[in-house]
């Protein structure tokens, strides 16, 4: 039995690698379709993709859009944390359900609503609207990894800096937002990460002018399966290995070199 | 004369729960207390009431003569020390300590001089730069007690600081605290539930049960004459006795399981007679013999159980259905036998009145 | 909590700040509740209006979607086809999350290194892959050639490529939910079963399937979920003739501008979503669902 694991777990290990990596040989294949194996390599689609201005500037407008999406996410959903963690009041899990309803809705839904709202509204194909549905989208990520981080919060540590003489927003600036910084950093990674590579209502509602990068590559691979996909499946996929092994690199400099960083933040 | 922090008539109620009911305490200056009390007793709340973490239902609160009750925890000028120490795991152990001054604006170089000196004072010198998870438990017990004496605090409040640590931790850090209250001579008040660091530790103690005060006293004074019922039970070991008052003048009453006997006049609660009263009687007050004791009261029993702890021995017979408990010297533990009989015998002085 | 809560009633409660409890929360509350009520409750409230007053108002949208015989395929294929990805992520997610649990730390904190780098990649990257591994002159293709296949069969946009790539796609939530749970079973409890004689497939069906229910409860509705709404995958690499509900609504308000029906489908996807979530909410709570 637990030889039969073990091949099984081997398979679903294969299953779940092989894709991954399979983009990267693709990559820098010369083929000018898909083709295995590669009859050669070079870097030709690398250079294509860092000079096409139509794949850069969906590449453009998907950051620009992701940023703009995170901070109006952030600034919308800490407050609206801290009075669901920290509060009672009538109608509250009301309000908790409803943070998490963008998340219970199928993409393709309100894609259909923003489509036509935003027609309406006339910020439909527009960076603004892509950003408006985005929010909503992000909310219920970035709510749950910030809860969870509130909810780890020690209100001890508030207590005593009150009692050490802060008043309240010294102690919300000197002692609780240092505190959650690796929570608000993590869940601004979320909500990011989530507007970026929203697809389905960017299809949508990106139209030409706010194209956002996953929609040029579904258009893309609906339509002429460029090569270029592969470079960028592959610079994604080696972003998010960046983005994973980033943080046992730091601890691996660090302790090469004793003394941590100026901050060793709790995991809370 | 005023005392230095005065309680009167405090009254905490959580919608229908009373958490504390008309607490009364008078703070000498200089004065190590402690609260002791099982938890939910009121302890607590009343300790954050005096922080101002908490607002009393009723009642008043002066330190110095000056009604504080009004001031925001951080204009109380009251160091805290929490059970978990609450340090903040973004900062180092100075600047931990250095904190309150910054609140304070005092200038960084000169803060950080002090939290130097104070971090010196508690023993944790040359640990100025660590973070406190690189501390261990008794060291961020140390930071803590120094950021919260740094910026000379009217009151010190310690929260079952010692709750964390392991057994011989917990004592050394006793004695710790102890010489820096003494160095300081800070005005304090600690919290706790374990009776022998109150005995170790305090000038005085105050026993709260269901949220009110049972007694408050001289350590001695708290075993020696525990006033209530519940004092007696929680303090100590105890042999509770139910009996029936005789003559409250000639202190005399009558219990079901020992007989006739005298009690101690001191500390005595007025009592009538025919009253229902139990007596208190300590495990090491007791003697045992093989024939009543001359000048002694004496009742036999049998023994049943011998727990023997080297030092001394707890004997633990039956009489009647009722337990007792007799503590004796570990010489006389070898000499015993379980299921012999026996003779407890006791003086007038070790039988305690106490009310329910 | 706080270790200084001492008494039950103040510990978890509001009262601790009773002069503030009232307007603080509704105030921190009042932006997003406002955003989410402009965007997106009134955009989804558009789309329940548009499936009864497009083109004509009425319920003939409705009528139309669930009873013609082309609606009832697409969405008795929807089912089909989430249950079938559901099963197989279990299928695939179990074993492996056992094998975590049970293999040295190091090797499990490798696969879990591959799991969450499979979960960080995106939805639309990781369909592409599928399309490189099964196309006409892809990887798996060559291996059926050089294994004497003459004419490898045809696997890009079957039901059978889609299918396999969802498996891909969702496994991570299947896996990772059940390895959670599973890391949390108290390793005694299984000892002291083995104690009393339960042995291999008995100690499995009587502690540790029990035991490790919860993780697959969470993994298989999520996976379940999000599979009936799942647009991408199929339309990349699905047969265009065995279409999913997501897939279909896209269609039809992309070629045929058809808002009327599209709206109605997608309410009914809608409203199946959220009563199985709306179940799942009663029996264990929404929030452990991502948790």
């Amino acid at each position: 039995m637990n030889a039969s694991f073990k091949l099984i777990g081997l398979l679903v290990v294969l299953f779940i690698a092989a894709p991954l990596v399979i983009v990267v040989p693709m990559s820098l294949s010369s083929a000018p379709s898909l083709q295995f194996p590669p009859p050669g390599y070079w870097l030709g689609y690398y250079a294509q993709y860092f000079s096409d201005p139509t794949w850069l500037r969906p590449t453009f407008n998907s950051i620009v859009i992701a940023l703009a999406n995170t901070v109006l996410t952030m600034l919308l959903v800490v407050p609206a944390t801290f009075a669901l963690v920290r509060h009672k009041f009538w109608g509250k899990s009301l309000a908790n359900i409803m943070m998490m309803m963008p998340m219970a809705v199928p993409h393709i839904v309100m894609a259909i609503g923003y489509y036509s709202y935003f027609g309406q509204l006339g910020i439909v194909f527009s960076k603004l609207g892509v950003i408006l549905a985005h929010t909503c989208l992000s909310v219920p990520i970035t709510f749950l990894v910030l809860s969870a981080n509130l909810k780890g919060f020690d209100r001890t540590l508030e207590r005593a800096a009150r009692s050490l003489g802060a008043t309240p927003s010294q102690t919300f600036i000197h002692v609780t937002l240092p505190i959650l910084r690796p929570g608000l950093l993590i869940s601004s990674l979320f909500a990011f990460i989530q507007s970026f590579d929203e697809t389905v209502v960017a299809i949508f509602i990106s139209g030409r002018n706010a194209e956002t990068l996953p929609r040029k590559m579904f258009d893309s691979i609906r339509q002429d399966a460029d090569p270029v996909i592969a470079v960028i499946s592959t610079l994604l996929f080696l972003v998010v290995l960046a983005g994973l092994l980033a943080p046992h690199v730091l601890r691996l400099t660090r302790r090469l070199f004793g003394r941590p960083a100026t901050h060793t933040e709790p995991r809370s | 004369m005023t005392s230095y922090l005065q309680l009167s008539g405090l009254n905490k109620t959580f919608g229908t729960f009373t958490a504390l009911e008309d607490v009364n305490l008078d703070v000498q200056k200089g004065e190590f207390i402690t609260f002791l009390g099982p938890s939910g007793s009121g302890k607590t709340t009343t300790l954050m009431i005096i922080a101002g973490f908490e607002k009393a239902t009723h009642g008043a609160i002066t330190l110095e003569g000056q009604s504080i009750a009004a001031l925001a925890p951080q204009d109380r000028n009251i160091g805290i020390v929490f059970q978990n120490y609450a340090l903040f795991p973004h900062k180092t152990a100075e600047e931990n300590v250095y904190f309150p001054l910054q609140m304070r604006k005092v200038k960084r170089a000169e803060g950080m001089a002090q939290a130097r000196k104070m971090l010196d004072l508690v023993g944790l010198g040359g640990f100025e730069h660590r973070y406190p998870k690189e501390l261990s438990g008794g060291q961020q017990q140390r930071v803590a007690l120094a950021r919260a004496l740094v910026f000379e605090p009217d009151l010190l409040l310690l929260d079952e600081p010692l709750g964390a640590l392991d057994k011989n931790l917990r004592e050394s850090m006793q004695i710790e605290i102890k010489r820096i209250q003494k160095t300081l001579g800070v005005t304090t008040i600690f919290v706790t539930h374990d009776q022998t660091e109150a005995m170790s530790m305090s000038d005085r103690i105050v026993v709260f049960s269901n949220g009110r005060i049972e007694q408050a006293g001289a350590p001695l004074d708290i075993y020696h004459k525990p006033s209530t019922r519940f004092v007696a039970d929680f303090i100590g070991e105890s042999n509770l006795v139910p009996a029936t008052i005789t003559d409250p003048a000639a202190q005399t009453a009558d219990s079901p399981l020992l007989g006739a006997m005298s009690y101690a006049a001191e500390g005595a609660p007025a009592v009538r007679a025919g009253q229902e009263v139990t007596l208190v009687l300590r495990p090491e007050h007791l003697k045992l013999s093989r024939a009543p004791l001359e000048g002694y009261h004496s009742a036999q029993m049998k023994i049943e159980t011998i727990v023997n702890f080297g030092d001394s021995g707890l004997v633990i017979g039956h009489k009647d259905g009722t337990q007792l408990r007799v503590r004796v010297p570990g010489v006389d533990v070898v000499i015993l036998q379980e299921g012999d009989d026996c003779y407890v015998n006791w003086t007038q002085e070790h039988v305690y009145l106490v009310q329910e | 909590m706080t270790a200084v809560s001492e008494n039950p009633v103040r510990t978890g409660s509001a009262s601790a700040r009773p002069e503030r409890a009232s307007l603080t929360p509704w105030l921190l509350l009042a932006p997003l509740a406002a955003y989410l009520a402009i965007f997106f409750v009134v955009p989804l409230a558009q789309v329940a209006m548009m499936s009864v007053t497009e083109p004509t108002p009425g319920l003939g949208n409705y009528e139309k979607v669930l009873t013609s015989p082309l609606y009832r395929k697409v969405f008795l294929n929807t089912f089909s086809t989430a249950l079938l990805v559901t099963v197989c992520c279990l299928l695939v997610g179990y074993p492996l999350a056992y094998l975590m649990v049970h293999t040295t730390r190091r090797r499990a904190m490798m696969i879990l290194l591959l799991i969450t780098m499979s979960f960080w990649t995106s939805f639309l990257v990781r369909t592409y892959a599928w399309m490189v591994l099964l196309g006409r002159n892809g990887p798996l293709s060559w291996v059926f050639l050089q294994l004497g296949w003459d004419e490898p069969p045809q696997m890009l946009f079957t039901r059978f490529a889609s299918t396999l790539a969802m498996v891909h796609i969702l496994a991570p939530y299947m896996i990772m939910n059940i390895y959670s749970v599973m890391q949390k079973i108290d390793p005694s409890l299984v000892r002291s079963a083995e104690s009393m004689g339960a042995r291999g497939r008995s100690l499995f069906r009587h502690v540790y399937l029990p035991l490790s229910a919860p993780g697959i409860a969470n993994g298989s509705v999520l996976v379940f979920v999000i599979c009936l709404g799942f647009y991408v995958t199929p339309v990349l690499l699905g047969s265009p003739r065995e279409q999913m509900a997501a897939g279909l609504i896209g269609r039809q308000i992309e070629e045929f501008l058809a808002f009327g029906p599209g709206s109605a489908m997608a309410m009914v996807l809608l409203v199946v979503t959220l009563v199985i979530l709306a179940i799942y909410h009663r029996r264990f709570g929404l929030d452990k669902l991502y948790g």
